[in-house]
């Protein structure tokens, strides 16, 4: 029996060779290229691709699109800020303490929410985005109001801190690494099943005894969880925070990472996470234009490819390659 | 098992069910027989909890069930299959199946995520009481297969692998020989008394007068929503109400 027999046997053992493969590749990306301006880019994606992978596991398993990650970003991010700014708790504790905030606010909007139905989810997390930004921006007292908060503590613990890009890159990208197969595993998961049958038909699973309510509160806790994550170590890494941080804007560009990368896809996130970072990049200094650029190419990628254009040109590829059935 | 007791349901103006008592005995096969329209589905709908009773009671081993919610009502042992057979199509019918025993394993979310060892036992012991079911359903050998491939007649047999799996104690089957030939009613017909083998009692629903007088102990005629007669296959068949009901109407002879 083969190493690779062995690992097929069991996704768990899969999803951490492929994941443990990638990250290695990530850690020795320094190695090879040395220090320099791109790791900053790439700190960025890793903490982009924290949202982008929770969006992607509710969107994947359950079917359903939220606009409440930018403002879940916005409540990590804050949370830690000033749990560490204002009380002096060290980051990694406030990053972790702010977690439960964004759990909590979670499954309070999902308990209410996710009787709802696909659009309906998205009109109703939108409104809850747009109170969130609403608040950030009026509780001055404890967010700093549109000035945001500023000299947020770098991230770590007991005295020893991130300094400098280097150290946040291999801080940073572990983290995505192991959520990212957090993520993966789930998805193999008897959950993922579960969530994939809810999403074909809840009627039948309820006939199965099973509580489809119950998965979709969980996945969305999980999903915003991905998102309060990034926020937290965003705003540790950048230093401050902003109204801007986690806007309704960034929501949509998460969405946008999706139409890129396939709605259904985990890996595809942190792929479009790359490319919408290299289009931010290089491909449109031209700020005035950008966001309606962003927004033609997101209407125009999900009406030529529904499930997203990652695969949809996966699937013109092969129908290519073999010719096209009628 | 289960006690059905003037049962009623109405949509707006129309009394769907009306007054419906009657009851099945454990280990039976009963069948519900009547013209389009009669209130079969309906019935079936009632007692699975997918829709709730305008009046009336069910019981099922002398708890009653009428107006719980489907999940509470399926983890009480009740399965169903349905009149158009409603399998996860994007899914492998090794996971129809395994959906089936789902809610008897264990692993949370965090679980699950984390791949703790004793999650992925559970998967393994899920697994294994699933494919004892596609073994008893004979779909064992195409398990791998996304059930949206398997046509029509096969695809009941995934629905039924995957009730067996809940460990249901009564089965509702509504139509399952509909659109099939003489043979495949045949074989269907065996399966029906596999699962009364197995323990579970069946209430089945059907059209085809010769499948359900060889196959059922007792059969239940509804008409336009209301009782119209019960007894041994015989005894209906012989029937002057049942017989001037199915004349009566313009097909299901
Ligand atoms: N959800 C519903 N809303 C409104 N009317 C309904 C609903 N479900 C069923 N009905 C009506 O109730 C009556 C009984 O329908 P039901 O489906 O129970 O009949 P059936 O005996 O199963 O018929 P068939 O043999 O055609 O399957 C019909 O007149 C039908 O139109
Ligand atoms: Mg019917």
């Amino acid at each position: 029996m083969s190493i690779l027999t062995f690992i097929k046997q069991d996704a768990v053992h899969l999803n951490t060779a492929r994941v443990a493969l990638f990250l290695t590749a990530i850690l020795l990306v320094p190695v090879v290229f040395g220090i320099g301006y791109y790791l900053n880019m790439m700190i960025f994606i890793a903490i982009l691709s924290l949202p982008a992978m929770g969006l992607s596991l509710l969107s994947g398993l359950s079917g359903q699109l939220a606009i409440s990650h930018g403002a879940f970003f916005a409540i990590g991010a804050y949370a830690s800020a000033i749990l560490s700014t204002n009380i002096g708790i060290n980051p990694v504790l406030s990053t972790l303490l702010a977690q439960m905030i964004v759990a909590l606010v979670a499954a309070a909007i999902g308990a209410v929410v996710l009787r709802l139905r696909s659009h309906y989810l998205a009109i109703a997390t939108l409104s809850f985005a747009i109170i969130v930004e609403l608040v950030i921006k009026e509780w001055s007292g404890l967010t700093g109001g549109m000035q945001g908060m500023l000299n947020i503590p770098a991230m770590g613990a007991l005295g020893r801190e991130a300094t400098s890009d280097i150290q946040y890159y291999y801080i940073y990208w572990p983290i995505t690494a192991l959520l990212l197969l957090f993520a993966l595993n789930l998805s193999s998961s008897r959950i993922g099943r579960a969530l994939r049958a809810i999403r074909e038909g809840e009627p039948i699973v309820d006939s199965l005894g099973i509580q489809a309510a119950e998965y979709k509160i969980g996945i969305y806790i999980i999903s915003s969880v991905f998102a309060g994550v990034g926020g937290a170590l965003y705003a540790h890494f950048v230093g401050f925070v902003t109204p801007a941080t986690g806007s309704i804007m960034f929501a949509i560009e998460i969405i946008m990472v999706l139409a890129l990368g396939g709605f259904d896809r985990l890996w595809g996130a942190l792929v479009g996470v790359v490319l919408i970072t290299l289009l931010n990049e290089y491909a449109l200094g031209f700020a005035d234009y950008k966001k309606i650029i962003l927004g033609v190419t997101l209407i125009a990628v999900m009406l030529v490819f529904p499930r997203g254009l990652l695969p949809g040109l996966i699937d013109l590829a092969r129908s290519n390659k073999y010719g096209r059935t009628a | 098992m289960l006690r059905v007791s003037a049962l009623e349901k109405r949509f707006g103006g129309l009394a769907a069910l009306n007054d419906v008592s009657f009851s099945v005995a454990p280990g039976q096969i009963k069948s519900v027989i009547g013209p389009n329209g009669a209130g079969k589905t309906t019935l079936f709908n009632l007692i699975a909890g997918t829709l709730s009773p305008s009046a009336g009671d069910i019981h099922l081993d002398g708890v009653s069930i009428a107006g719980l919610p489907a999940a509470a009502i399926g983890a009480a042992g009740v399965a169903r299959t349905f009149q158009q057979p409603r399998v996860f199509a994007s899914l492998s019918i090794l996971e129809n199946a395994m959906l089936g025993g789902h809610r008897f394993h264990k692993g949370g979310f965090l679980a699950c995520g984390l791949g703790l060892r004793h999650t992925r036992r559970e998967e393994e012991k899920l697994r294994a009481r699933a494919e004892k079911w596609l073994d008893f359903a004979g779909i064992q050998s195409i398990k791998h297969r996304n059930a949206s491939e398997l046509p029509l007649g096969q695809q009941r047999y995934v629905e039924i692998a995957r009730a067996m799996a809940t460990g249901a104690k009564l089965i509702l089957m509504d139509e399952p020989a509909a659109g099939l030939d003489e043979t495949e009613t045949k074989e269907l017909g065996e399966m029906v008394r596999a699962i009364r083998g197995t323990g579970t009692t069946v209430l089945i629903i059907d059209h085809h007068m010769d499948f359900i007088m060889s196959l059922a102990d007792e059969v239940l005629v509804l008409n336009f929503g209301q009782w119209l007669a019960e007894g041994t296959p015989s005894q209906i068949q012989n029937s002057e109400i049942v017989i001037e009901a199915y004349l009566g109407s313009d097909d299901d002879a």
